[in-house]
């Protein structure tokens, strides 16, 4: 490629050459063999595309598998759907009440009681008369609105009540509630404040 | 080679045409340079005096920094680039520079759209985007300003007189094209019509990983394959091999960026990982084309050009080697969100880029210029500095990386080796002003000369005229 | 090269499969992504920032706050916590088998099985899911961050280097707006130590008229301004710390889920 027409000794000022040499057979191997190694290792990291996988987990069988299927979470979650079909229309979505038709549950000491037994008589029975709810007397009639739920159910809605809008109270599991479901026994009739109080908590 | 018939143009008549625009680019570059680094400088004195700032809103840390790091890819590395790349074309070709003007405009307005974005940046106009932080009017001034530079470039390459594509050319026609690929594709994706949530930071990683890795290798790799056979006197060793790299490269090269740990669905880490494993393939061959190349060759280098540049190459080599080793998930665990990315960045910077450029800028621009360096033995000392400065930052970087982890991110407890990087910045701070001297006194001295020509030609006809009567 | 249209077909091919792959992919995936709910909840997520949180974002990008924050947590694995909730009719045996089994940083599996040898005797249990990693052991969030989290956020900005803490889930740490922006005045008032930059211009130090502003910032002797006068914040850095406090990564979420921690059962 050295040009004729520049003087020899200034070879430097030429344009460098390539040498036309094949490429080492073995480069194609090691290239061959790293893609090998990598599509396995994508294929096992990566959850081939999915919008939802992300590390740690690596497919979405994993994923699923430790969602938290049973316990508090799951239960409040469930608490929290059937609050807000039947009892969130007089209790409020967010907790406060509704001035004459219902009192506030957030914060309320029914709610928060140290054990679930008087709460879990309201639902179940329903209520008559005057109520003193955190310092204010309310006077009207709740219906047995609990007693066609599930154990389960309404067990889900005591414990939402007691872990929302900044009530921290125990959990209620459906045994406690098919407990006092059976030492009321059948035909619930709504109880004043004053038989409540009577109870244990 | 099939045009020999027509007249070679003298290499000092091919010297001469670049004149206009690498003026141009190594004048704003140079000056960025030295800006940017100063700017480094003041960022890390923040570790040493973090109160120091504290009222003036343009000298705050977080504005500071993108300024200096930007300044230091769109202000020196990208226009410094290109203009040894200009150079290259033309040489290779053969023909002069096509096109000057052209170039020499786009030069300018590359440097006026850095001076824009800078000055966005400091006021607080960055638009938040790593590596991306000009605002939009600076952006908008910089994507033509490189194509402009892009024309001149490419037409010089369609202009060659020796019609076989040499390596190089594939480098710099790809860079060329994957500059403006990439910049336009973050400024449409994130200022013009940004894209909703975290798809605006993988292009943000994508971009700055291809600015950084793809191009600057695609650069400084075309200007070590013209330059390493040039100097040692032997042919490059094989064009199929460096064909092979070539496309490895790019193949895997601009698949790298998506970093392990970010909150994206695992498929774009998992490519990333992918990517760098296989980037072990052109960082190797690479490294073979390079060592058969200069193995053997008689001259010795002593600081000059030729040193500089077989450094540069065997930084990149390092720096691959560095990508490679981040890229595996047991090790990038333990370096994850640290200093130790950043260190690689500087490294890629100035280990590889800076000095590589720096050994073609040293050997192309006296000749560019026609007159020699001021002062020869200078080139050798940035050398040195650069050598030590980039060794000093990507180490001290690299350790406090590594430390940064188990001192559960409290910067204090790891300080020691994140101070010394202000040592690595003022070792190349005072590099730059070496470069900064060299570029700012071969411009006085070559207007000081046309000067003296045109005071020369206009005395002259008065000096006829006196004579006539 | 007579080949050299090939080569530039080859090199076209590579770089625009990396950008199918790395550009559009993720912005027809992650782009058009619309809001998710709450892990087992019909609450949607994320929830619209407030105006001032929007505004917030801005200053923390104008300032570079990026820099030195990350808003990513991070998290290596995922383990099941089992729990006792109720001991049952034997909780002697109950107890003498909790005291053999290890019950905590399980794998599911190992979980479901003592779960089960639980049951066997009486015992209620729960499985508890938790995140863990560094990020977690420092307090930096509950679960690791995913796209859904940053859905309104223009721009993004997650950050690259951790030279301060995470900031991903600063608004559950730091529910105190005082001190919030006594540390972005004087982080050194706050954290001996830090290497935090002052942010004094975000701030105006004036005559105490009349009583003092209700915004005024209360910092100890070293840093409070001379008497008569008080540091009160800019609108800028009232926006800020809305942003801030706004930050979360604390509600479970299908892709990255955890069991949130209520009362526990008696």
């Amino acid at each position: 490629m050295k040009d004729p027409a520049q003087s020899s000794t200034d070879h430097q000022e030429n344009p460098p050459s390539a040498s036309v040499s094949t490429v080492p057979l073995w480069i194609f191997a090691l290239t061959l063999l790293l893609i090998f190694l990598g599509t396995v290792y994508f294929d096992h990291h990566s959850g081939w595309f999915n919008p939802q996988i992300y590390s740690p987990f690596e497919n979405e069988a994993q994923l699923e598998a430790y969602q938290p299927k049973s316990g508090s979470a799951a239960m409040i979650a469930r608490g929290k759907q059937v609050y807000e079909q039947i009892c969130g229309i007089c209790h409020g979505v967010d907790g406060m009440g509704k001035p004459g038709q219902a009192p506030p549950l957030a914060g309320s000491e029914w709610v928060n009681a140290s054990s679930y037994n008087r709460l879990a008589h309201i639902p179940l029975m329903g209520v008559n008369g005057d109520i003193t709810v955190e310092g204010k007397d309310w006077n009207m009639a709740m219906a047995a609105m609990g007693a066609s739920l599930s154990d389960a159910d309404l067990a889900a809605v005591l414990s939402y009540i007691r872990n929302s809008w900044g009530n921290k109270s125990a959990m209620v599991t459906p045994e406690d509630v098919a407990g006092v479901r059976a030492a009321i026994g059948k035909n619930p009739v709504p109880m004043s404040a004053q038989q409540l109080e009577k109870m244990p908590q | 080679m099939n045009s020999n018939d027509i007249k070679p143009v003298p290499t000092s008549q091919v010297d001469a045409s670049c004149r206009l625009p690498l003026l141009a680019l190594f004048g704003g570059s140079a000056l960025w340079l030295v800006l940017g680094l100063l700017l480094e400088l003041t960022a890390s004195l923040q570790f040493h005096a973090p109160g120091i700032f504290s009222c003036c809103p343009w000298m705050t840390y977080g504005r500071v920094l993108p300024a200096a790091n930007d300044l230091l890819i769109y202000g020196f590395a990208i226009p410094t680039g290109l203009g040894v790349m200009l150079w290259v074309v033309a040489r290779l070709g053969q023909v002069e520079l096509v096109l000057p003007l052209v170039s020499f405009a786009g030069a300018n307005v590359w440097h006026l759209g850095v001076l824009v974005g800078t000055l966005g940046v400091l006021s607080g106009h960055s638009t938040g985007y790593a590596w991306f932080e000009y605002p939009r009017v600076a952006a908008a001034l910089l994507l033509p300003a490189f194509m402009l530079v892009a024309v001149s470039a490419v037409a010089a390459i369609g202009q060659r007189r020796i019609r076989d594509l040499y390596p190089s050319h594939w480098f710099f026609l790809a860079s060329l094209l994957w500059f403006p690929w990439i910049y336009s594709t973050a400024f449409v994706f994130l200022l013009v019509w940004p894209v909703r949530g975290v798809a605006q930071a993988v292009i943000d990683w994508w971009f700055a990983s291809n600015l950084i890795v793809v191009w600057l290798s695609l650069v400084g790799l075309g200007i070590s394959f013209y330059l390493l056979p040039k100097f040692s006197g032997r042919p490059l060793e094989g064009r199929f091999t460096a064909l092979f790299a070539f496309v490895t490269l790019l193949l895997f090269g601009s698949w790298l960026g998506i970093p392990q740990g970010a909150p994206v669905p695992f498929w774009l880490p998992a490519s990333s990982i992918l990517a760098g494993l296989l980037f072990s393939v052109p960082v190797l061959v690479v490294a073979m084309v390079c060592a058969r190349t200069v193995c053997g060759a008689p001259a010795g280098c002593k600081g000059g050009p030729f040193c500089q540049v077989k450094f540069g190459t065997a930084a990149f080599v390092l720096s691959g080697i560095w990508t490679v080793a981040q890229a595996c998930p047991q090790f990038a665990h333990s370096t994850l969100l640290t200093t130790f990315d950043l260190g690689r960045i500087h490294w890629q910077i100035f280990g590889f880029f800076a000095i590589t450029v720096m050994g073609g800028f040293y050997e192309l621009f006296p000749r560019v210029m026609a007159s020699p360096l001021p002062l020869p033995g200078l080139p050798r000392f940035q050398h040195w500095l650069f050598i030590s400065g980039a060794l000093v930052l990507a180490a001290s970087l690299a350790v406090a990386g590594l430390q940064q982890q188990s001192a559960d991110f409290i910067l204090a407890r790891i300080l020691p080796a994140f101070r010394a990087s202000s040592l690595g910045w003022t070792l190349l701070f005072i590099g730059s002003l070496i470069f900064a001297l060299n570029v700012f006194i071969m411009t006085i001295v070559w207007v000081v000369g046309i000067i003296k020509t045109v005071i020369g030609a206009i005395k002259a006809p008065l000096a006829v005229a006196e004579v006539k009567p | 090269m007579k080949n050299g249209f090939s080569v530039f077909c080859v090199a076209l091919a590579a770089l625009g499969l990396s950008w199918i792959g790395l550009v559009l992919g993720p912005v027809l995936q992650l782009g058009h992504e619309s809001l998710t709910t709450v892990l087992n909840s019909t609450d949607p997520y994320p929830i619209q920032p407030a105006g001032a949180a929007t505004l917030g974002l801005q200053v923390y990008k104008a300032n570079g706050c990026a820099a030195c924050h990350t808003e990513q947590v991070q998290q290596d694995g995922v383990v099941c916590n089992v729990v006792l909730s109720a001991p049952g009719l034997h909780p002697d045996d109950v107890s003498n088998l909790l005291s053999q089994l290890d019950l905590n940083g399980l794998t599911d599996q190992e979980a479901s099985i003592a779960a089960a040898k639980i049951a066997a005797v009486g015992g209620k249990t729960e499985i508890r899911v938790a995140s863990t990693g560094g990020d977690m052991n420092r307090g930096w969030g509950l679960r690791r961050s995913v796209s859904a989290d940053y859905l309104y956020d223009q721009p993004v900005q997650l950050g690259s280097v951790r030279i301060g803490p995470d900031l991903a889930d600063i608004g559950t740490r730091q529910t105190d707006a005082k001190a919030i922006l006594a540390h972005l005045y004087a982080p050194q008032s706050c954290t001996a130590g830090s290497l935090m930059p002052s942010f004094k211009f975000l701030f105006v130090t004036r005559k105490v008229q009349g009583s003092p502003s209700p915004d005024a910032l209360a910092l100890p002797q070293a840093f409070a301004p001379p008497d008569g006068f008080e540091i009160v914040p800019t609108q800028d850095a009232k926006n800020l710390v809305a942003y801030l406090m706004n930050l979360h990564v604390n509600v479970p979420l299908y892709e990255a889920p955890f069991t949130p921690s209520v009362a526990a059962n008696k």
